[in-house]
């Protein structure tokens, strides 16, 4: 959720500026497109340039490019910072042709949890996380290059063949929320979706054993 | 017509005409799919037909609509804004056409292949499209295709350079030049310096096809992404400032004055141009392999040069006295429409936003607003006005309108609802969505649009065929112009400026309108002379 968090100060300052912006240069429009139009019988002007003005325009400019860069910059590494004293979840991602993988490695009395799904006729895997974790996330492929996009946390990342991405999400509430293929893979690149099911730590516990006995007995789901 | 003429204004009618007709070509592949997806679970296009349309229409309208438009005016025009009798190196000029021609009928052939054409997408990212993942000869037919339409364009380019630095009359000094020439300097720069990159990049996926094995290695995948958007940033450019430019000298001429902010203007182009080399990773904040903080501080830079080019615009039009001719409508659209692509890019230029957006439906409507709302719009204002000097007739005015006013509503109502499906969450390259994702209505206003867009198109197209059947004679300058141009016949003779038609006098960027003014004021103190000094 701090991504989701940290987008919507972000966009939300970016869309006011830039709704400012685009009032302003509409606002200055309709007064040429009004007052400056052939029938009200003004000439055009013969000023060439304004170089004060253009220069002040310039710097003001400038300020706001060296703000929205340090600002921008400081909330992408907040949005990247993870605090210490959390406690971790480990999941291994793996994308391929086409659906999503999740390892948990040892993660229920040193035993590795798998959930695989294989997106056909909408059945799509579930990465169950507990909530106030840290849940760190590396991320690979099997084929090409697929990307991993939770929109509701507002967040994706690319999954590499022969490259590891590692990210962190956290989850303050629980919720079940979709999550879908980002980056085009072929010809089921639309059904490539899953979901995120963020659940109390002791269910998720519960979650995994249950997982752990079944893939025990070779009944793995 | 001839087609091996090597008279600069032929071979640039030869781009500009080929480059419509492949518009409206890759345009119709736009109408399927979204005819496709005006409706959830459509089953009028499968998974792998649509795979192929969102491949050819990206690449066509980049590789061979737009960019080699926007050359195509150059070769056209540079030679007659800067006095010069022709172009330099007219054969390289033509070769670069041809070249074109034949790379966009090789890809277009992939069609025509037993798998169909190239289905990967305009950047074809390995190792999705090497040989194992896309077996079809459909792909190979896309990289020669595309390797010979942009080796066509870095030609062209050159000579387009060539003739700016070598062929401009005497007292035509580089600040003399009108913003238009100034324009392609700045294009061609890029030109030449970022699209041997997209060779490159053929190469190692041609490679990559030979031995997919290659790709087994991160390395090579995201070093073509490196070297693709290399290339793929400075193209942006390459199909927007001649647009831009264009935009700015109708915004001039149909406001009786001279270019506001013009040494600035070119200041900020030629700026834009070298930052632009080095944004390329804001295409790759998701990649998780990219400088974030580099690439962020590069490209919003570059939201100053464009405040000053807007600046240049808004200040020319405020001190005016505006004519709302066709081509003046599709100008002042330009205005406001390229600039929510503008607003837009800042925040895709943001990592925080751009982890949400990337690869998603707003970045489609970004791209949009800049290509479609932002350059066609300066394309054809380009096209209704210099339309008069290269065929000596006027398009329809009335047409004209109806054209415009069409295009306005279709792409405002194609495009913004794509912003919301993407924030939404709808990612892009997706031929269906189901009825669930509540994409739906968004998508149906979108694909109504679209339809409004072919109407536009329509009109467009009755209004150039009826224009050229019954022609009404333009006179040398029905527009009051300022660059050299204006000064000889429409059509221009094939020398541009023979002896009968000497250049007038060089003395600014905005030539006649001097000579006007001295017309006037020299004739003695008449009643008029007091006309234009109010500042």
């Amino acid at each position: 959720m701090d991504h989701r968090r940290v987008f919507g100060e972000v966009f939300t300052l970016e869309t006011a500026i830039a709704s400012f912006v685009f009032a302003a240069v509409l606002a200055l429009m309709a007064v040429a497109v009004i007052r400056r139009r052939a029938g009200t019988g003004r000439h055009p002007s013969q000023r060439a340039e304004n170089n004060r003005l253009e220069s002040y325009y310039l710097g003001v400019l400038g300020v706001v490019a060296v703000f929205l860069v340090v600002y921008t910059a400081l909330a992408n590494h907040r949005e990247h910072h993870t605090p210490a004293d959390r406690p971790t979840t480990r999941v291994e991602v793996t994308g391929f042709q086409w659906c999503w993988e999740f390892r948990y490695p040892r993660a229920a009395a040193q035993r590795t949890v798998s959930v695989q799904g294989n997106c056909r006729d909408k059945q799509f895997p579930t990465l169950v996380v507990p909530t106030g974790t840290t849940v760190k996330i590396k991320i690979t492929s099997k084929d090409v290059i697929h990307s991993m996009w939770i929109p509701a946390l507002r967040y994706k990342m690319d999954a590499f063949p022969n490259h590891r991405n590692t990210f962190a999400l956290t989850f303050n509430q629980t919720g079940r929320w979709r999550g879908r293929c980002a980056e085009f893979c072929g010809q089921r690149h639309k059904s490539m979706d899953f979901w995120v099911k963020a659940v109390p730590p002791d269910e998720y516990r519960k979650w995994l054993s249950t997982q752990a006995a079944a893939s025990a007995t070779g009944a793995a789901v | 017509m001839s087609f091996t003429s090597t008279d600069h204004k032929r071979i640039g009618l030869l781009i500009v005409g080929t480059s419509l007709v492949l518009m409206s070509l890759v345009g119709v592949l736009a109408l399927l799919m979204r005819s496709q997806l005006a409706l959830p679970d459509e089953t009028f296009l499968d998974a792998h037909v649509y795979n192929q349309l969102f491949t050819i229409h990206g690449s066509g309208m980049i590789y061979m609509v737009m960019t080699p438009f926007a050359l195509g005016l150059g070769v056209y025009l540079v030679p007659l804004q800067i006095g010069a009798p022709g172009i330099a190196m007219p054969r390289t000029t033509l070769m670069g056409y041809w070249l074109y021609v034949c790379g966009a009928v090789t890809m277009l052939s992939g069609f025509a292949a037993n798998d169909g054409a190239h289905p990967d997408g305009w950047f074809s990212y390995p190792p999705l499209a090497d040989r194992v993942n896309s077996p079809s000869v459909g792909s190979d037919l896309w990289i020669v295709g595309v390797f010979l339409a942009v080796t066509g364009s870095i030609l062209i380019g050159w000579t387009v350079l060539w003739t700016v630095l070598r062929k401009r009359a005497p007292g035509m000094t580089m600040m003399r030049m009108p913003v238009f020439s100034w324009s392609m300097v700045a294009t061609c720069l890029m030109v030449v310096g970022s699209f041997p990159a997209l060779l490159a990049a053929l190469v190692m996926l041609a490679v990559g096809r030979v031995d997919p094995a290659v790709f087994a290695s991160n390395v090579w995948n995201i070093g073509y992404q490196h070297i693709f958007w290399f290339y793929g940033h400075p193209v942006v450019y390459v199909m927007f400032f001649p647009y831009l430019a264009a935009v700015g000298e109708v915004l001039a001429v149909f406001s009786g004055r001279r270019f506001f902010a013009y040494k600035g203007t070119v200041l900020a182009l030629l700026t834009f141009a070298a930052l632009s080399m080095s944004v390329w990773g804001h295409h790759m904040f998701a990649t998780g392999q990219a400088a974030n903080d580099y690439y962020s501080l590069t490209s919003i830079l570059l939201l100053m040069p464009a405040g000053i080019e807007y600046f240049a615009l808004i200040g020319t039009i405020l001190g005016g006295r505006l004519v709302f001719r066709t081509p003046m409508l599709f100008a002042l659209a330009f205005i406001p429409q390229f600039l929510i692509g503008g607003l837009t890019g800042v925040m895709v230029g943001t990592p925080v936003i751009d982890y949400h957006v990337h690869d998603s439906y707003f970045v489609v409507a970004h791209l949009h607003y800049v290509l479609f709302a932002g350059s066609a719009f300066g394309l054809f204002a380009a096209v209704y006005y210099w339309f008069p000097k290269a065929t000596g007739a006027l398009l329809r005015e009335n047409l004209g309108k109806l054209h415009f006013w069409l295009l306005v509503a279709g792409t405002n109502l194609t495009f913004l609802p794509m912003f919301a499906l993407g924030y939404l969450g709808m990612p892009r390259r997706v031929y269906t969505y189901d009825a669930i994702d509540g994409f739906g209505w968004l998508n149906l206003l979108s694909s109504c649009g679209a339809g409004v867009l072919a109407l536009a198109m329509v009109v467009f197209i009755v209004n150039v065929l009826e224009s050229l059947r019954s022609r009404r004679p333009a006179g040398d300058d029905p527009w009051g112009g300022q660059t050299l141009e204006w000064a000889t016949s429409s059509p221009p003779p094939e020398m541009n400026f023979p002896p009968e038609r000497p250049l007038p006098p060089i003395t600014s960027y905005a030539p006649l309108l001097d000579l006007e003014k001295q017309k006037r004021t020299g004739a003695g103190r008449t009643p008029a002379a007091g006309e234009g000094s109010q500042a």
